[in-house]
C-alpha cells in the first residue's frame, strides 16, 4: 500500500531548495509537472523540460492545461481519484499529447502539504528494452505453445496444484474429452479412482520442487481404461506460485506385450495351460507349512505313446489340446490345471479334503473317458492319476508336487486308469529311497563302492583264469545292501554313470597291482559288468582310459553285459560292442538264457562268451540238464565259450564239464575275496 | 491496454447485465434521491483505515505481487493471521484445488494456491468482504460464481485461469465499498436499475464513479497487476477486447445467479471469442463448484 504523505522537511536551506529544483526543471528524464485548483478546475501550472518533450506542447500551452485534458480517461469526478488530498495516487493512465495521440504512463500524484497543489510525475509505462524483453518472452511461450500443443505426446499444465490450465490434443484424443472439460480438476476424473491418490501423491511432491512419476490407469470417455505413465516435472512461476508440467506415455499396448511374453514364459504353447513354472509358483504361493486344505493330483495318460506311435504326432498333439480343455471344464472353479510335461497334467485344488480331491479325481477320470476322435479313430483316453493332500509331514510345496507324482507312479504300477492317494508307507518308503540315493551318491563319490573278486576255472585242467569283479555296498546303518537293490537305485537315479565308472577302474587298478605283486600268477582276465544303461558311445572311450590308466592290454578285460540289457536296443549294442571287440577286449552275455533273445540277434552280436544263468545250473541237481545242455551247446556251435555261474557242487561242476561247459564259476569252487585275499589266493594256486 | 475512459454505451441495447442485488420486481422510484453527503475520497480512505486494523492482510496485499517473493516468506507472514491462514490451508485443501487434504503445511497451501490467490484473501480480509453480514444479499454467491466462470474460460481467452479467479473474486469489491458506505441509497440504486449497464450509469451519477471503476482504482492503490485492473475499468467498452473475459463471467454468472435476467448474447460480449454453445458445460463446472468455494474463501 502506498506510504501516507510526509510534509517536507522545513529546515533545508534555500541553497538546496532552489538547486533541487533547478535539477528538476531542465531535467529530460524526469517528466514532472504541477497542478493547481484554479477556480474550482485542476488545472496544469507548471511543467519542466522532460514533461514538455513527452507531451510537445508549448510551455504557455501547458501551463493553463486543465488535468482532465492531459488524462481523457478520468471521466466526471474520476480526476479526484488521482488528485487526492490526503494521500500520493499511482495510477497507470494514457496522457494526451498535444498531437492528440495518448501515451501510456504510471502518473504518480503527491499532494502538498495544504492539499491544493499536486505534483505529478509521469514515467512512460513501457521503454524500448521492456518491450523488446517482453516481445521475446511472448515469443518463447508462443513457441513453448505451438511446441506442446503439435506435440504427439499427451502433455499437462498445471499453473496451481491439481488445476490444468492447459492440455494439448494428444491428451484430448487419449481420454477422448475436449480440453474444456479437463481444465481445471476436470481432468482428475479421467483418473481411474484407484489410482488418483498415487498421481495427487506425486504432484504434492513436484509441486515442493523435483519431479516425479507415476502409473495410473486414465478411463476413457467409451469407458475403456488406459495403463499410462505420468511423468511430473516442477513449473515455479515467479509471483505466481508453483505448478507442474506432466507428460503421459500410454504403456497399454507396452504392458498387454510384457504381459503376453510373461504369458508365454509361464504356459504350455500347445495347450495354453500353465507349466511347471507357473505351476510351482502357484503351489508355493498357497502352500503354508502346518496348513491344510491344499490337494495335488497327478494325471498321466496312459498308452499315449500308443497314440503319437500310431496317429502321428498331430494326433498326439489333438489329444493333449482336448484332454487339457476336458480338465479344464471338468475341474472347480479356482482350481489350477498345469501341464507338467509330456502326457503328463497337475492339478492344484484348495480347501479340500482327502474325499474331495478323490472325488475330483474321478470326476477328471470319467470326463477322460469320452471318446475323442483322432485320424478317423476312436481313443478313450484313460489316466492314472495320483492324489496328495496336504499334511503336516509336508514342510515345502515342492514335496506335495513330488508326492503326488510318487501317488502317479503307484496308480500306474497298480494298473493303468487308476486313481491312487498317497498313503503314510508309500511316502515313507519314497522317502527312504531318496535318502539312500543320496547315501549311494556319496558313497560312489568316496569310493566306498567296494569290489569283490571271484575266480573262475577251467573246466579242462581246473585252473583258474580269471576273475569276475562284484560290486558290494557295507552300509554304515543298514549293513550289507544287495547288489540288486543298489545297482537299480543307480539306474533309476541317474547314477549308474559313476557306478559304473568305479567299477571298471578299480578292476584294471586291481589286475595292475596284482601283476605287480603276483607277476605271471596274477589273474589273467577281470569280468567287469555293465548296465544297459552304460551301453552307449562313452563306454568305448571309458574303457580305454581305464586301460591306459593302469597300463593294461585290452585282453586283460572282458565286459559283461546282460541278454535283457542287448534287446533293449539291439542295434546301437551291436554298435558298442563291436567297437570294443575291435578294441580288443573280451565280451560276455551274462544270465543268458533268461532274456527271451532271439537267436538270430545273438548270431550277429560280436561277443565271445556266453554266461549260463544260476537258474540253470541249479536245476542240474533236479536232473534237469535240457536248458544248460542246449545253451552250451548253442554256444558251441555259434563258436562262443560258455562260463557256468552258481555251481554249487562238486556234482553240478562234473555235470556241467560233461556237458562241455568251457569254465565254471561257484561258491563250491571259490568265494568272491577282496583284492588282497585274491591276490593271496592265486599266490597259493601258483605255488 | 488501460484505463481507457470509462464510457457508456445507451445506444447498445442491453450490452451486459450484473446480478441484480435486489430481489426482481422490486418498487423502481422514478428518480433517486442525490447521496447528499458521498464523499469518494472518504471511501478511499476508509480502505487504508480498514488496512490499519489487519496489518497482517494488508502486509501481504503489499508484498505479495513481488517477482522475488517466496512461498516461504509469504507464509511465514501469513502465520500471524490464524484466520486468514486457516482460510488459505482450507482453499489449497478444498476441492477446487484438487489436493484431497495432501496441504498439511502452510508454505505448501500458498504454493497451491498460489500469490496472487493469497493476496487476493488477504485483500477480502481487509476490506472485510469476508463478513457476509456488512454485503449486499447474495454477494459471495455471485462473486465466485464469476470467479469461477473467469477461471474456465481464461484460457480460450489466453488468460491465466488463477487471475481470472482472482479477478472475479475481487471485481464486486466496488459494490461492497459502495453499500457499506451509503447502504439504503445503493440498494435503492440497484433496485430502480434492472440492467448492468443501467446501474453503472446509475453509479457515476450518483456517486461520479461506477463499482468496478472503483474496485480497479483500489487494486491500483495496492498494485495489482495492470491485466487486473484493466478490465474493471474497460468493462462497458464491448470494443475493448481486454475486458472480454470479465465481461462474459459476469454474464454467465447472472445467469445462474438472478433469476430474471435476460441472457445477453456471449459472441457480443467477447467480440466472438466465445460462442453459446460452448457456454452450457462451464456453467455446469461454475454451479457445481462456487459453493465449496464460497466457504472456502470465508473459511466456513
Amino acid at each position: 500500500m502506498s506510504a501516507p504523505t510526509v510534509p517536507a522537511e522545513p529546515l533545508v536551506s534555500p541553497d538546496i531548495v532552489s538547486s533541487i529544483f533547478y535539477g528538476a526543471a531542465v531535467s529530460d528524464t524526469l517528466v514532472l509537472l504541477v497542478a493547481e485548483m484554479v477556480g474550482g478546475t485542476a488545472r496544469i501550472t507548471w511543467c519542466n523540460e522532460g514533461a514538455t518533450q513527452l507531451l510537445g506542447y508549448g510551455l504557455e500551452d501547458l501551463r493553463t492545461l486543465p488535468v482532465s485534458a492531459l488524462v481523457p480517461t478520468l471521466r466526471g469526478g474520476e480526476v479526484k481519484l488521482l488528485l487526492r488530498r490526503e494521500r500520493s495516487a499511482r495510477m497507470n493512465l494514457p496522457v494526451r499529447t498535444a498531437s492528440g495521440a495518448l501515451v501510456e504512463v504510471v502518473v504518480l500524484c503527491t499532494p502538498s502539504p495544504s492539499g491544493r497543489m499536486w505534483t505529478l510525475r509521469l514515467v512512460p509505462a513501457t521503454n524500448d528494452s521492456e518491450r523488446a524483453l517482453r516481445a521475446t518472452a511472448d515469443a518463447h511461450e508462443r513457441r513453448f505453445a505451438t511446441l506442446t500443443e503439435r506435440s504427439p505426446v499427451p502433455t499437462l499444465l498445471s499453473e496451481q496444484g491439481m488445476r490444468l490450465a492447459h492440455v494439448n490434443d494428444a491428451f484430448c484424443s487419449l481420454v477422448g474429452l475436449q480440453a474444456e472439460q479437463l481444465l481445471g480438476t476436470g481432468w482428475m476424473a479421467t483418473v481411474h479412482p484407484e489410482d488418483l491418490d498415487g498421481v495427487i501423491e506425486q504432484v504434492v511432491a513436484v509441486l515442493g520442487g523435483g519431479d516425479g512419476e507415476a502409473t495410473a490407469r486414465l478411463v476413457r470417455e467409451d469407458g475403456t481404461e488406459r495403463t499410462t505413465v505420468i511423468r511430473f516435472a516442477h513449473l515455479f512461476t515467479p509471483g505466481v506460485g508453483a505448478g507442474f508440467v506432466g507428460t503421459i506415455e500410454d504403456i497399454t499396448d507396452r504392458l498387454a506385450f510384457e504381459a503376453r511374453l510373461a504369458h508365454q514364459a509361464n504356459h504350455d504353447p500347445l495347450t495354453g495351460l500353465p507349466n511347471r513354472t507357473l505351476l510351482a509358483e502357484h503351489v508355493a504361493g498357497r502352500f503354508t507349512p502346518g496348513g491344510s486344505g491344499l490337494a495335488c493330483l497327478f494325471l498321466d495318460l496312459d498308452n499315449f505313446k500308443v497314440v503319437n506311435d500310431s496317429l502321428g504326432h498331430a494326433a498326439g498333439d489333438e489329444l493333449l489340446v482336448e484332454i487339457a480343455d476336458r480338465l479344464r471344464s471338468t475341474v472347480r472353479p479356482g482350481d489350477l490345471v498345469a501341464r507338467f510335461g509330456g502326457d503328463e497334467f497337475v492339478v492344484v485344488c484348495e480347501g479340500v479334503e482327502e474325499a474331495d480331491a478323490v472325488t475330483v479325481a474321478e470326476r477328471i477320470g470319467a470326463a477322460l473317458a469320452e471318446p475323442v476322435r483322432l485320424g478317423g479313430v476312436d481313443v478313450r483316453p484313460h489316466a492314472s492319476v495320483g492324489v496328495t493332500v496336504q499334511t503336516d509331514e509336508h514342510t515345502a510345496a515342492e514335496e506335495l508336487i513330488r508326492d503326488c507324482d510318487i501317488a502317479m507312479y503307484q496308480a500306474k504300477a497298480g494298473g493303468k486308469g487308476r486313481i491312487t492317494v498317497l498313503d503314510q508307507q508309500a511316502r515313507a518308503e519314497a522317502r527312504d529311497k531318496l535318502r539312500l540315493v543320496a547315501e549311494l551318491r556319496t558313497a560312489i563319490e568316496r569310493r566306498d563302492i567296494t569290489l569283490l573278486y571271484q575266480p573262475i576255472f577251467s573246466t579242462a585242467d581246473r585252473s583258474s583264469v580269471a576273475v569276475e569283479s562284484l560290486a558290494r555296498w557295507e552300509h554304515a546303518e543298514r549293513g550289507a545292501i544287495s547288489p540288486a537293490t543298489f545297482v537299480a537305485l543307480a539306474e533309476e537315479s541317474g547314477l549308474i554313470g559313476p557306478l559304473g565308472l568305479l567299477v571298471l577302474d578299480e578292476t584294471c587298478r586291481q589286475l595292475a597291482e596284482w601283476d605287480a605283486e603276483l607277476g605271471a600268477a596274477a589273474p589273467q582276465r577281470a569280468n567287469v559288468n555293465v548296465s544297459a544303461l552304460q551301453l552307449d558311445g562313452n563306454l568305448h572311450p571309458q574303457v580305454v582310459a581305464a586301460l591306459a590308466r593302469h597300463r593294461l592290454h585290452p585282453s586283460r578285460l572282458s565286459i559283461e553285459i546282460t541278454e535283457s540289457a542287448l534287446m533293449k536296443d539291439p542295434a546301437s549294442a551291436r554298435a558298442v560292442l563291436t567297437q570294443l571287440r575291435d578294441l580288443g577286449v573280451q565280451l560276455a552275455i551274462d544270465d543268458f538264457g533268461t532274456g527271451y533273445s532271439s537267436l538270430a540277434h545273438l548270431r550277429h552280436l560280436p561277443v565271445d562268451c556266453l554266461k549260463v544263468d544260476r537258474s540253470f545250473v541249479a536245476e542240474l541237481g533236479q536232473g534237469h540238464t535240457e536248458i544248460a545242455s542246449a545253451v552250451i551247446a548253442l554256444a558251441e556251435n555259434l563258436g562262443l565259450t560258455t562260463v557256468a555261474e552258481g555251481v554249487e557242487t562238486a556234482e553240478q561242476a562234473e555235470q556241467l564239464a560233461a556237458l562241455g561247459a568251457g569254465f565254471l564259476q561257484g561258491f563250491s569252487l571259490a568265494q568272491p575275496m577282496t583284492g588282497e585275499r585274491t591276490a593271496a589266493w592265486f599266490a597259493a594256486r601258483a605255488r | 491496454m488501460t484505463g481507457r475512459a470509462v464510457t457508456q454505451h445507451p445506444m447498445t441495447p442491453r450490452p451486459m447485465t450484473l446480478a441484480r442485488l435486489t430481489s426482481p420486481g422490486a418498487a423502481v422510484p422514478a428518480t433517486l434521491a442525490p447521496a447528499p453527503t458521498f464523499d469518494l475520497e472518504g471511501v478511499l480512505a476508509s480502505i487504508d483505515t480498514m488496512a490499519a486494523q489487519k496489518p497482517v492482510a494488508a502486509q501481504i496485499v503489499s508484498v505479495a505481487n513481488s517477482d522475488d517473493t517466496s512461498a516461504a516468506a509469504l507464509a511465514q507472514i501469513l502465520a500471524a493471521d490464524v484466520a486468514l491462514a486457516s482460510r488459505v490451508m482450507k482453499l489449497a485443501n478444498s476441492a477446487y484445488f484438487g489436493m484431497r487434504g495432501r496441504v498439511t503445511s502452510l508454505q505448501f497451501a500458498v504454493t497451491v494456491v498460489g500469490f496472487t490467490t493469497v493476496r487476493t484473501m488477504a485483500t477480502v480480509a481487509v476490506t472485510d468482504l469476508d463478513d457476509e453480514s456488512r454485503l449486499p444479499a447474495d454477494f459471495w454467491r455471485t462473486s465466485t460464481s464469476v470467479a469461477l466462470a473467469a477461471s474456465t474460460l481464461a484460457p480460450r481467452f489466453g488468460e491465466r485461469p488463477q487471475d481470472a479467479l482472482c479477478l472475479g473474486l475481487l471485481a464486486p469489491l466496488g459494490v461492497a465499498l459502495l453499500h457499506h458506505n451509503d447502504q439504503e441509497g445503493y440498494a435503492e440504486l440497484s433496485a430502480a436499475e434492472p440492467t448492468a449497464t443501467g446501474r453503472r450509469a446509475a453509479e457515476v451519477r450518483r456517486y461520479g464513479i461506477h463499482a468496478y471503476r472503483l474496485t480497479a482504482v483500489a487494486l491500483e492503490q495496492w498494485g495489482f497487476a495492470r491485466s487486473m485492473v484493466a478490465p474493471l475499468a474497460a468493462v462497458d467498452d464491448l470494443s475493448d477486447g481486454d475486458a472480454g473475459l470479465l465481461r462474459a463471467a459476469l454474464e454467465l454468472a447472472a445467469r445462474l445467479t438472478v433469476a430474471d435476467h435476460q441472457a445477453v448474447p456471449m459472441e457480443r460480449l467477447t467480440r466472438g471469442l466465445l460462442r453459446e454453445d460452448a457456454v452450457p458445460p462451464v456453467m455446469d463446472r461454475v454451479r457445481a463448484e462456487a459453493e465449496e468455494l464460497r466457504l472456502a474463501m470465508l473459511g466456513q
